[in-house]
């Protein structure tokens, strides 16, 4: 089982400071990383990923991220960043066929990763779309297929920086019914606290740059939100709810 | 459509054998003229093609490791510090062989510093890079100007190389320019999966298994060798590597396992014809310098690309 361990990690950069004692996620947890705009969420996921670097130990299943080779981290974890480019013209087909580059085997793509590929074109409801350029969709039909290429890439841990960024509300629900029903730890920085107590197990606290909680569901109170955003956070029913139909 | 456009670039290349000075009916060759057609015409369109293949190939890799649709080696500044590199090594009077070797020098300096002047938090600004590579040409151009003046030995022979194009053409060139875009060729067809990450951004592409930095400094070393030897041979001709990759992404798709090829083919393609045009335009025997007719073709296609793209380029 990939098990991630984060033990006394530090990063600077500038005047920002990001600090964690110690974290311990297991296979198939569901982690929400609240926080203020600037608290640290991206930096984290960016550190996790070994995109940063900074003091302290990271480790996968015991290995510690540093001496993985950049190859073989894909197959641990995948990352969607929270923009997303592709430079020319690519079709809506190649660019979730990306997500099977660690598997591929020299210069081409298998059967498998086909299928695999037409699998998640089909999840996430882009068949239509697939012989579109990736620049000529929407934002929010962007993020659908950035999110097809990353769960294509097939790796235990899945990190998303905020996943529902620029979705409408069904896909929204769709994606995050879709993410926490499967087998994969997700990590996800959420600004949508609602959401993220709905479909989240697991919620990371952070305030410029510390931690300052690490709770269960049953433990996130409106008291700690508070400490947390720095406004008066509340419980009650909200103006609207959202279900499917 | 791949077997048409390798018949009709087959077809170029004996078609343009024929015209010239004089036009040659190869049914009806006198000796002198199958040995002007064996000797200098075959050499020179060969020549040509494989130098139009070098400069497609790496305005094919310069605009996707620089993700600039903009980049070739021209407006990169990588072509004209090439340059400077053969210029000072002709004007030292440094034997002919290491010529390219100078030139593949200043070109990755000239290169590396439009590369780093334009990337900002890992990020590169795609007007700023423009900015920047017109700016190391300017400089690389003053620099070959005050050696002109200061070499006045090696004078005639730096204009004369200056000039560019295919005037002086034999088999051991040819054979050294084929030999290097073979090897670049076939590096580049070798990584085109990696390669094809890069239009993704920098972190997505890291985190699918790509090592970034050294993929893209393998890219540029390869290109600017393809760039500098190109260079040393025929001066600077500019913007066959912008256009090419263009229409080959247009009629064949954005993957570089198709693009690589076709940019090749259609820059070799493109160069034959820029040739034959630069042979027979002016009456009575003269030649055009082919980068002027490069230069025309590839300035339009510049403006035409700002004019399309230019959204992108202000809020990208």
């Amino acid at each position: 089982m990939a098990e991630l361990r984060v033990s006394k990690l530090h990063f600077k950069r500038g005047t920002f400071c990001l600090a964690l004692d110690d974290i311990t996620i297991v296979q198939g947890e569901k982690v929400a990383i609240l926080g203020e705009n600037g608290s640290g969420k991206s930096t984290l996921l960016q550190l996790l990923c070994g995109l940063l670097s900074g003091h302290g130990r990271i480790s996968y299943d015991g290995r510690i991220l540093k001496n993985i080779p950049v190859a073989e981290r894909a197959l641990l974890f995948a990352l969607l960043t929270q923009t997303s480019e592709v430079i020319f013209p690519f079709s809506v087909e190649e660019v979730v066929r990306f997500g099977r580059f660690p598997h591929a085997q020299g210069n081409n793509f298998s059967d498998e990763d086909d299928e695999l590929t037409e699998h998640h074109l089909n999840m996430l409801d882009l068949s239509a779309l697939r012989d579109r350029h990736f620049s000529q969709l929407s934002g929010g039909e962007q993020r659908r297929v950035m999110l097809a290429r990353v769960l294509n890439q097939k790796a235990p841990i899945i990190y998303l920086d905020e996943p529902n960024a620029s979705l409408d509300i069904r896909h929204t629900l769709d994606i995050f019914e879709l993410l926490t029903s499967r087998e994969e730890t997700v990590i996800a920085p959420v600004h949508d606290i609602n959401l993220a107590e709905r479909f989240f197990d697991r919620f990371l606290l952070l305030k410029r740059g510390t931690l300052l909680a690490d709770v269960k569901r049953d433990q996130l109170t409106p008291e700690l939100l508070t400490e947390t955003y720095d406004v008066q956070v509340a419980c009650g029913a909200a103006a609207f709810t959202f279900q499917h139909q | 459509m791949k077997k048409l456009l390798v018949g009709l670039f087959l077809l170029t290349l004996g078609a343009s054998c024929l015209i010239g000075a004089t036009a040659i009916n190869p049914f009806a060759a006198s000796p002198i003229e199958r040995d002007i057609l064996l000797s200098l015409r075959l050499p020179r369109v060969l020549f040509s093609a494989v130098i139009g293949a070098m400069l497609g190939l790496s305005g094919s890799v310069y605009q996707l490791t620089l993700k600039n649709p903009l980049a070739d080696s021209f407006t990169t500044g990588a072509a004209s510090s090439s340059a400077l590199g053969a210029v000072l090594a002709i004007a030292f009077g440094l034997p002919v062989a290491l010529v390219p070797i100078a030139a593949l020098g200043t070109g990755l300096i000239g290169l590396i510093t439009v590369y780093r002047l334009s990337k900002t938090n890992n990020v590169i600004n795609p007007v700023t890079m423009i900015l920047a590579g017109v700016v190391m040409n300017i400089i690389a151009s003053s620099v070959i100007s005050f050696a002109k003046y200061f070499f006045e030995d090696a004078l005639s022979s730096i204009v004369f190389w200056l000039m560019g194009g295919f005037f002086v053409v034999d088999w051991s060139k040819l054979l050294l320019c084929a030999a290097v875009l073979l090897i670049s060729y076939l590096l580049f067809t070798g990584r085109a999966l990696h390669l094809n990450m890069l239009a993704l951004d920098e972190h997505s592409a890291q985190t699918l298994g790509v090592n970034v930095n050294r993929l893209r400094s393998i890219a540029f070393v390869i290109a600017t060798a393809l760039v500098a030897v190109a260079v040393s041979h025929t001066g600077v001709i500019g913007f066959v590597g912008l256009i090419v990759p263009h229409v080959a992404r247009g009629l064949f798709g954005s993957d570089m396992k198709q693009n690589l090829f076709f940019s090749s083919l259609l820059g070799a393609l493109l160069l034959v014809l820029a040739d034959a045009v630069s042979r027979s335009i002016i009456p009575g025997g003269a030649e055009l310098p082919v980068g002027i007719i490069t230069a025309l073709l590839g300035g339009v296609f510049f403006l035409y690309l700002l004019r399309t793209r230019r959204e992108r380029f202000w809020h990208g």
